[in-house]
């Protein structure tokens, strides 16, 4: 018999307390996990949508709290065209419009011309060249089975499906693109766009010129990744805030769960511990036996956690009032996190109970009844 | 498991030992002067509360004395300082309750003591095996402990005090919850034990077993009052 498999032993003596504290902490991890692939899912989808295409960076309205609030002067596009160092730029207005029966759709206002530097690739049908055509996302096509040659009717306008794209980000290839002018018209935003896309000439010093262009108008800012976001959109920051706390909390919830039940486990076990240590086993092995077991539920937790984290977002993402906006992303990060955390809680959790099994007399542990 | 031969050797040996609990109210040893020679096979009678298995404590290192000299096996247990290797090496329990761990089979129960020597688990194996024939538990080796009598519970025990082959076996009412024929049993495992030679103090009431024993010491709040020796 070797060491570990009574601390696996050990665990199994009580199951039904055991399955329990498990269940409590996987619950938290759960929550991480779910939190941590939307949270990921998000940050790749706005990573997509910042740095789209050939662009290099974006520029975006300054002194704003969510993106899509922005109105930048239309104007502006060709003026940071103008600025030394940069190839082209691509005004771009953003909307999300409930569609079939999805209720938040990302739709791009663009210029024609505009599409291939934004990444855009028409992968069945055609272009946009009518004011009503409009061309549809790959994985939006799939999900509302709509095509090139279908019609596609919203806020009170109707659209022919001109053609299918794809950009690589699910973000996007779940959205639909049509005229520029025509979405300033239906969001009465005329002369404006959400973002400016900017492409540099080869060689061009990135750095120098977002600052050139913020001194230059006040009134922009410029997003070179989703770590800059924070200047434009508060949304993320909040998410992962909230994410944090939520985390905190359940792991909280789920450490005093793991010192309570390691706690009972050794009063229940005093007289054994006296037992093991007239039988010579030194205070550290009992120290070790009471956070192997403590590490162990963790680890048994960290499974099953991630299980109902994944089925948790998957059942998630089905409901129609989250279908299309969120994209799980799963990262290695998220499970590792996940797992540092339970190995705390473990370790954490059953620190006290260990070192107070540790610290019993074993004549003491004998004599308790 | 060597074989020891009875010898003149001091094997245990106190003097003057006193042990107070509850800051000198209680007082459970009161200059107690013992000595045990290799071999023996000692008993200590008494009625309860009479210190005795507060001697057996002190005497395997479970508890420091008050005051007072207590040298074992040539460690003196006031001054050292590593008392969990010299449990490990030098002494045996067996207690009344056996205290087995209730998931682990009898074999696996043997091999506790073995986990602080650094044994092969082969070695682990091997050994507890013999050591549980030599209870005659080679056919229950993986029972869990609820699948055995109280008797046969008393012999893993008893298999597990000695998995560290140690010259020393301090044993605490072994029969006081065992039927009269399990209870025999043990004795005679004892007596075989003290037979190869393994030093041999037990504390009981029970005067049939006190009987078996080749030194009995009677005490009285914590005074030994008299030693008898039978040839």
């Amino acid at each position: 018999m070797r060491f570990a498999s009574l601390i696996f032993k050990n665990i199994l003596r009580r199951k039904t307390r055991s399955a329990f504290t498990v269940l409590g902490i996987a619950i938290g991890i759960a929550t991480i996990i779910a939190l941590g692939a939307v949270m990921s899912g998000v940050t790749a989808g706005m990573e997509g949508m910042l740095k789209t295409g050939k662009a290099d960076f974006s520029v975006a309205q300054s002194g704003i709290s969510d993106l899509s609030f922005g109105k930048i002067d239309e104007n502006r596009t060709s003026e940071i065209e103008l600025i030394e160092g940069v190839e082209k730029t691509a005004g771009v207005l953003l909307g999300i419009f409930p569609i079939e029966d999805h209720p938040y759709v990302p739709v791009w206002g663009v210029r024609k011309e505009d599409l291939q530097m934004l990444g855009v690739d028409i992968v069945n049908g055609s272009s946009l060249s009518q004011e009503h055509d409009l061309i549809i996302g790959e994985v939006l096509s799939k999900e509302i089975h709509k095509s090139v040659g279908d019609k596609l009717t919203f806020k009170q306008e109707e659209f022919n499906i001109t053609g299918v794209f794809e950009t690589g980000s699910v973000y996007q290839d779940r959205g639909l693109a049509f005229s520029l002018k025509k979405l300033q018209e239906m969001e009465k935003k005329e002369g404006y766009v959400t973002l400016v896309y900017v492409d540099l000439k080869e060689g061009a010093n990135v750095g120098e010129i977002c600052r050139q262009i913020e001194e230059t108008f006040p009134d922009l800012v410029t997003i070179k990744s989703v770590a800059e976001l924070s200047k434009v959109d508060k949304g993320l920051e909040i998410m992962d805030a909230a994410s944090m706390a939520v985390s905190f909390l359940a792991i909280l919830i789920g450490g005093i769960g793991v010192t309570n039940t390691m706690m009972m486990s050794i009063y229940e076990r005093t007289r054994e511990i006296g037992i093991l240590r007239a039988l010579g086993w030194k205070k550290k092995r009992i120290l070790s036996m009471i956070l192997g077991e403590s590490i162990l539920l963790c680890v048994f937790s960290v499974i099953i956690g991630s299980l109902l984290g994944v089925l948790g977002v998957r059942l998630l993402v089905l409901q129609p009032m989250i279908r299309g906006i969120i994209e799980p992303l799963y990262t290695l990060h998220t499970f590792m996190r996940a797992f540092a955390v339970a190995f705390a809680v473990g370790l954490v959790g059953g620190l006290y109970p260990a070192y107070r099994a540790s610290k019993l007399s074993p004549s003491d542990a004998l004599r308790y009844e | 498991m060597k074989k020891r031969g009875k010898g003149l050797n001091k094997i245990i040996s106190t003097k003057n030992l006193v042990k107070t609990f509850e800051g000198g109210v209680v007082k459970a040893l009161n200059g107690v002067n013992l000595e045990v020679f290799e071999g023996e096979f000692v008993a200590i009678m008494g009625p309860s509360g009479c210190g005795k298995s507060t001697l057996l404590h002190i005497l395997g290192g479970l508890e420091r004395p008050t005051s007072g000299v207590v040298v074992v096996d040539e460690v003196d247990l006031c001054k050292e300082k590593n008392l969990d290797d010299f449990r490990a090496t030098k002494i045996g329990f067996v207690f009344q309750l056996h205290n087995l761990i209730p998931v682990l089979t009898a074999r696996e129960n043997v091999q506790i003591p073995m986990i602080e020597l650094k044994l092969s688990s082969g070695e682990r194996n091997e050994r507890s095996e013999k050591l549980l024939a030599l209870v005659g538990l080679e056919d229950r080796k993986d029972f869990v402990p609820t699948k055995l009598s109280g008797g046969e519970r008393q012999k893993v025990a008893v298999a597990r005090a000695i998995a560290n082959d140690p010259k020393i076996l301090l044993v605490d009412e072994p029969t006081g919850n065992l039927d009269s024929t399990s209870g025999h049993e043990i004795i005679q495992i004892f007596q075989r034990l003290n037979k190869d030679g393994r030093t041999i103090v037990l504390v009981s009431h029970d005067k049939e077993i006190a009987e078996r024993a080749g030194i009995v010491y009677h005490m009285k709040d914590g005074k030994i009052l008299r030693k008898i020796t039978r040839d």
